[in-house]
């Protein structure tokens, strides 16, 4: 029998509405030419600095499987030459985060432990300078809609990478809650709470966003296959 | 009418740029090899390469879809519908020749078909005008110049002369590069949005040059730069567009293997071997020396050929000092094919990109680097100079490699030729790199999100 005639877990009393965001970069002011003027500008940048170049550069990166994790942890390795630095900046997954001053703080003190121990690398040049930018963003619908799985399952595979970036990555700074906006929904509207869970746990640092599309369609045609509810 | 003709009634159609440099038809594909097969001109190139093709239709949005996807095409037109029936101009100093009306060729109906009219103004001045610019532009980037009294009257009594003629009715104006800069003093008696597109590097600029200039500056909405590093200290908020390609234009279109096997066969390279390929024009900072001498060393360990493909060595007395560097590195190898192609060869060019194992760029200097954002989106693993926005486009070892020397060089070429599949690897996230970046449907992205952002300002203000 194809999916699309399964019996299906449960209706959802909302549909989900797939959107999309579209940034434009814009140039900010503060620069750094050294590790030490990093931090500075770190701790003095705007919010959606910090946005820009670690969660936005995911999206921007998004065909990247692995091996690209934010702008800070990039510049430390290619223009500072810093392996440690950039291993430990490379670490800190945007996922653990709902809002910007934690991961503000997180990268903060990363660096300033760094300088602690590696005081000369403060003030070394950098080959080129690390320009801090940030984002506007404009967020726009796309003609997705779903009033069921199936249908959410059709969404899921017909809409840019900007928007799965969109519900995936950024949705946690809406929500203000260790999740996305495809796993609330699944939970909330389906009553899937285990392939919820599933999708928040995907890892966005050895996936490219195409990939974790592909993942997110798979635990929804289980389930579709399966035409059971979870407990 | 045959397609020679159809060559020659275009030739003389086509208005080359305003000093008339870029039409040569004196062109020879020189090559250390025994000449190629080349037709009547034996050891030139082909007869068909030596006037310009006609140009083909622009392409419309749909044609997009198949490249960038529906879901992107989608979020044009969305994009689009809260400006529907607002109005642009654009308005720059050429109408041909050179990059920004290359592009605003292209971009100008792209938006006007997402129901976003779009009109494209050129201004007009005399020699007296376009030798002051030349200089101011020099002197932006960074070529020490004396500001005389003199050329600032010119400068604005041009920019006056055609803010009297032309009208601001449009919602946005968007104004390219300094030569129009001071029609911003009509946007008193309009409520658009002024936007200053800066498509040169400011970084190191004449101080005396940007003081004049600043204060016009300062009287836009916003500018646009290419890179972050062009960027100023202003008190407008300066936004980043990269500069893009057209994936449908000759130089970046899909070509038949057929197409790709004919250029090759009459430019005389040799399919059967690995192809190592640069392409550019015969400039020092290209540094097309130091590829022959990274080749030269690589091949010691694989084999392997060299293309160096570029041109203007019969326009510009250096590029032809340059071009006879090359050939005295090259000696009498064999395996280095060198091509001074004229500059409506785009076509040709796709192929020999298309062709090679591996394209380099070893540029000593550069401005964007747009000859990397074609191999990149050709899918072909690409080793670049570490230099000017060529970083932008190469993440090192993930969209291609980044080097800092002729030994650096060589080591990549042997390492990719040796490692198919990390090449194949990297061409295939550079490619993707282009695709979310350097396209010129993200350009037209861009320039919906400036104008709804601007408008969106407008309206809390």
């Amino acid at each position: 029998m194809p999916i699309a005639d399964k019996p299906q877990p449960r209706q959802p009393d909302k549909p989900f509405h797939f959107n999309t965001s579209e940034h434009l970069l814009r140039i900010g002011r503060q620069k750094a030419t050294t590790i030490h003027e990093l931090l500075e500008a770190l701790r003095a940048c705007p919010d959606d600095s910090i946005f820009q170049h670690t969660f936005r550069t995911l999206q921007e990166h998004h065909f990247i499987g692995q091996g690209f994790s934010n702008d800070f942890a990039h510049w430390s390795l290619s223009a500072c030459h810093e392996p440690v630095l950039a291993e430990k900046l490379a670490s800190v997954d945007v996922h653990e985060f709902t809002a910007i001053d934690g991961l503000r703080c997180r990268m903060t003190e990363i660096v300033d432990e760094f300088l602690q121990k590696h005081p000369r690398s403060g003030s070394r040049p950098a080959n080129e300078p690390f320009y801090f930018c940030a984002s506007d963003i404009v967020v726009l619908p796309t003609l997705f809609v779903a009033n069921s799985l199936f249908e959410f399952l059709e969404g899921l595979n017909s809409v840019g990478v900007h928007s799965i970036h969109h519900h995936f990555i950024e949705a946690r700074l809406r929500l203000h809650r260790m999740s996305n906006d495809f796993s609330q929904w699944l939970e909330e509207e389906i009553g899937l709470p285990q392939t919820a869970d599933a999708i928040e746990r995907i890892d966005i640092y050895t996936n490219t966003m195409e990939g974790v599309r592909q993942q997110i369609a798979r635990m929804v045609e289980r389930v579709l296959k399966a035409g059971q509810r979870e407990s | 009418m045959t397609s020679k003709e159809q060559h020659t009634v275009t030739s003389s159609l086509s208005a080359g740029p305003r000093d008339g440099s870029e039409r040569t038809l004196e062109t020879a594909a020189i090559s250390t090899q025994p000449a190629p097969p080349a037709g009547e001109n034996g050891g030139s190139l082909p007869a068909s390469l030596l006037t310009p093709p006609a140009p083909p239709p622009p392409p419309h949005l749909d044609d997009y879809r198949n490249i960038i996807g529906q879901g992107q095409v989608d979020a044009l037109r969305f994009l689009a519908r809260e400006l529907k029936g607002k109005t642009i101009k654009m308005v720059n100093s050429t109408a041909v020749g050179g990059g920004v009306a290359e592009m605003l060729n292209r971009l100008v109906p792209l938006i006007s078909e997402l129901e976003v009219p779009a009109h494209w103004e050129v201004i007009t001045g005399g020699n007296d005008f376009f030798e002051v610019t030349k200089a101011f532009h020099n002197a932006l980037h960074g070529t020490t110049y004396e500001l005389t009294k003199a050329a600032q009257e010119i400068f604005l009594m041009y920019n006056e002369q055609n803010r009297e003629r032309l009208e601001f009715n449009e919602d946005m104006v968007v104004i390219h590069d300094p030569q129009p800069l001071a029609l911003v003093r009509s946007r008193d008696k309009s409520s658009s949005n002024w936007v200053w597109r800066c498509h040169i590097d400011l970084s190191n600029p004449d101080a005396h040059v940007w003081e004049f200039l600043r204060p016009f500056v300062e009287q836009y909405d916003a500018a646009i730069f290419s890179s972050q590093s062009f960027a100023r200290q202003l008190p407008i908020p300066q936004y980043l567009f990269y500069p893009c390609i057209d994936p449908l234009s000759e130089k970046n279109k899909e070509l038949e293997e057929s197409q790709i096997q004919k250029v090759c066969d009459e430019l005389g390279i040799d399919r059967s071997r690995p192809i190592v390929t640069q392409v550019s024009r015969f400039d020092r900072l290209k540094d097309p020396v130091g590829v022959v001498q990274a080749f030269k060393l690589a091949r010691k360990y694989v084999d392997c050929q060299l293309v160096l493909a570029g041109g203007g060595a019969k326009d510009d007395p250096e590029g032809a000092v340059v071009l006879q560097e090359v050939k005295e590195a090259a000696g009498n190898d064999p395996d280095i094919t060198i091509l001074d192609l004229p500059p409506w060869c785009a076509l040709e060019i796709n192929a020999i990109q298309r062709a090679s194992t591996l394209v380099v760029q070893k540029s000593i200097r550069e401005g964007f680097g747009l000859t990397v954002t074609e191999a990149l989106w050709k899918g072909k693993p690409t080793i670049a100079g570490a230099v000017g926005g060529i970083p932008n486009q190469i993440i090192h070892k993930l969209t291609g490699v980044l080097v800092h020397s002729v030994e650096g060089c060589a080591f990549q070429i042997r390492y990719l030729l040796t490692h198919p599949e990390f090449a194949r690897s990297i061409g295939a996230s550079g490619r993707e790199h282009v695709k979310e970046n350097f396209l010129i449907s993200t350009n037209v992205r861009r320039w919906l999100l400036l104008f709804r952002i601007l408008q969106e300002a407008q309206a809390k203000r």
